[in-house]
């Protein structure tokens, strides 16, 4: 479904973001992108939805170099590739409805397909007698199933999620968790960045970990830190229950590299 | 790519309404500027028209002294025919002739009967109203005539209404001019107007963009509703400034039967059209151009 060839993408006046990565990712898989910020995770996935072009090496997406596309097609990959953020992103003057409905107006499709399609995924996603609410009238974990239906609503090959649960607490993680999964079901393979070691623990799903743009850790049924069958940086995190903050994970032994990282972002 | 009428409608009517104040700025810039080209246009057209209608009739007049021989006459009239390169034709009118073509003339204008019961018929001069090769010769064959450059006998005076003409057409050129200076200015001003409002329009749905993308719009969906905005905006613009040609023209064409002269500075309804079509299409390139430019500095897609 996914392939990356010696992928390398090295952005201006800054150390490598990917640096020769080769991955291959299956239909139907469920993977798990970890990695301290500023690894290349959001590099990944910028250059699957080909937001940006590799410096050296392919990128397949279900056969096609996506390399090659001229950029008047891009949209029509991107409409294979659904996407979910940690800020959610969606639109304030919209209804739940609307806003799900949005993706599949702005593609074209027609009204009455665009009646049962939404209607379905908000039953799939748990907010159907939410449909005509304001995304500010929601919770944080609603916000992010209205996302995750706006995503999958045009049924795409593959979901990718930036750290959805970033926002989230615990408990309503676990729930986005269980949404995903159950997506992940219906035969939608997806790649979820993430900084949540709970998550990863629980969910032992593939785990493909970059650390400074190179890829260190390629495992099958894999833990966040744990169990690392190659020198990784996030050696030393203890796994933590899903009950535990977020925020206890950050304060792990590479916290400075974190914040130098933001800070570097943030002048960007 | 299926791309919605309605969808495109809804959106660019949304944006347009959102941003009404500048949206009517730019749509009232557009209509002055438009107002004044299509009013210098038609100031043109219908100058080159009167001047077509005098200059055709007759190019030359040599008046001869009221108390010139028969010999100084027919030394005028052979000399005419001699320059046959020059000249066309000549008609010759008598002092009769001559005096009943003034009391024409001046009969109905301001002053007229005054002029006209100084007149008679013995001391109105005789004069040879001669159609010319080419009209732009009538300096150099009036030269020729004119008792004062040629020492012609019996020739009181040869004068062209070219250089009336000119003098009108100098004026109306500078006018003109100046029309078309304060119109340039003003498109200039209302396609900056269009681009500082697409890029509001575009500014103010930079989230819903960032999702079309994110969901495969194509560029095309996205840009169409800005683009059919500008063009609106023009065109809503040059259809104001359509109704103020109109009305100009209207109000040139009731000075026209007022005053009863200048009957050929009003325009047949072709050339009025043309006009018309002129301005429309002007708009709508300002409005299309403006839009355009911002779609391309603003949404990078």
């Amino acid at each position: 479904m996914i392939r990356f060839e010696n992928v390398t993408k090295i952005y201006k006046g800054s150390i490598g973001a990917l640096t020769d990565v080769t991955v291959d990712i299956g239909r139907g898989e469920f993977v798990f992108l970890v990695g301290p910020s500023g690894s290349g995770k959001t590099t990944f996935l910028r250059l699957l939805l080909r937001e940006e072009l590799p410096d050296t090496g392919t990128i397949f997406v279900a056969g096609r170099d996506i390399g090659q596309l001229t950029q008047w097609r891009v949209p029509y990959l991107r409409r294979n590739l659904g996407c979910v953020f940690q800020d959610f992103r969606l639109l304030p003057n919209k209804t739940v409805a609307e806003n799900v409905a949005f993706a599949l107006e702005v593609i074209g499709r027609s009204r009455q397909l665009i009646g049962t399609q939404v209607a379905q995924v908000l039953e799939l996603v748990g907010l159907g007698q939410k449909a005509d609410r304001m995304p500010a009238e929601l919770s944080g974990g609603e916000q992010q199933r209205v996302a995750i239906a706006r995503a999958f609503v045009n049924r795409p090959l593959v979901l990718l999620a930036d750290e959805p649960t970033g926002n989230l607490d615990p408990a309503t993680s676990a729930g986005i968790m269980r949404l995903l999964d159950r997506i992940n079901r219906t035969g939608t393979t997806i790649v979820m960045a993430t900084h949540d070691v709970g998550i990863v623990d629980m969910m032992r799903r593939r785990v493909i970990e970059l650390d400074h743009g190179h890829l260190v850790r390629d495992q099958a049924r894999g833990v966040y830190g744990v169990g690392t069958d190659l020198p990784s940086t996030s050696r030393g995190i203890p796994a933590v229950s899903l009950l535990v903050p977020p925020t206890a994970v950050e304060d792990g032994p590479h916290t400075d590299r974190v914040a130098a990282v933001r800070a570097r972002r943030g002048q960007r | 790519m299926a791309l919605s009428v309605e969808y495109v409608a809804k959106e660019t009517a949304s944006n347009l309404w959102r941003n009404r104040v500048m949206a009517l700025a730019a749509v009232l810039t557009v209509a002055v500027s438009l107002s004044l080209v299509g009013t210098a246009l038609l100031l043109r057209q219908a100058v080159n028209r009167q001047v077509q209608q005098w200059s055709g009739n007759v190019s030359l007049q040599i008046f001869m002294k009221a108390n010139a021989t028969q010999a100084e006459t027919n030394y005028v009239t052979s000399l005419t025919k001699q320059m046959s390169a020059q000249i066309r034709s000549c008609d010759y009118l008598d002092h009769q002739a001559s005096y009943n073509l003034m009391r024409q003339l001046f009969a109905g204008q301001q002053g007229g009967d005054a002029i006209i019961s100084t007149l008679t018929v013995a001391t109105t001069p005789p004069v040879f109203r001669c159609q010319l090769v080419n009209p732009n010769d009538a300096a150099s064959v009036a030269a020729i005539f004119h008792s004062a450059t040629s020492g012609l006998p019996g020739v009181l005076n040869a004068p062209y209404p070219g250089q009336s003409i000119k003098a009108l057409e100098r004026l109306t050129n500078v006018l003109q001019l100046v029309l078309l200076v304060i119109a340039i200015v003003l498109l200039a001003s209302s396609l900056v107007l269009i681009l500082n409002a697409i890029r509001m329009a575009i500014f103010a749905r930079r989230q819903e963009i960032g999702v079309m993308k994110l969901v495969g719009a194509t560029n095309w969906f996205i840009r169409l509703p800005f683009m059919a905005e500008g063009l609106l905006q023009g065109l809503v613009g040059a259809l104001v400034a359509v109704v103020v040609v109109l009305l100009s023209n209207v109000g040139v064409h009731s000075l026209v039967t007022h005053y009863g002269e200048f009957s050929s500075l009003t325009l047949p309804a072709h050339e009025l059209v043309t006009t018309e079509i002129l301005v429309v299409v002007v708009g709508v390139v300002i409005g299309a151009l403006g839009s355009s430019v911002a779609v391309r500095r603003f949404l990078d897609v």
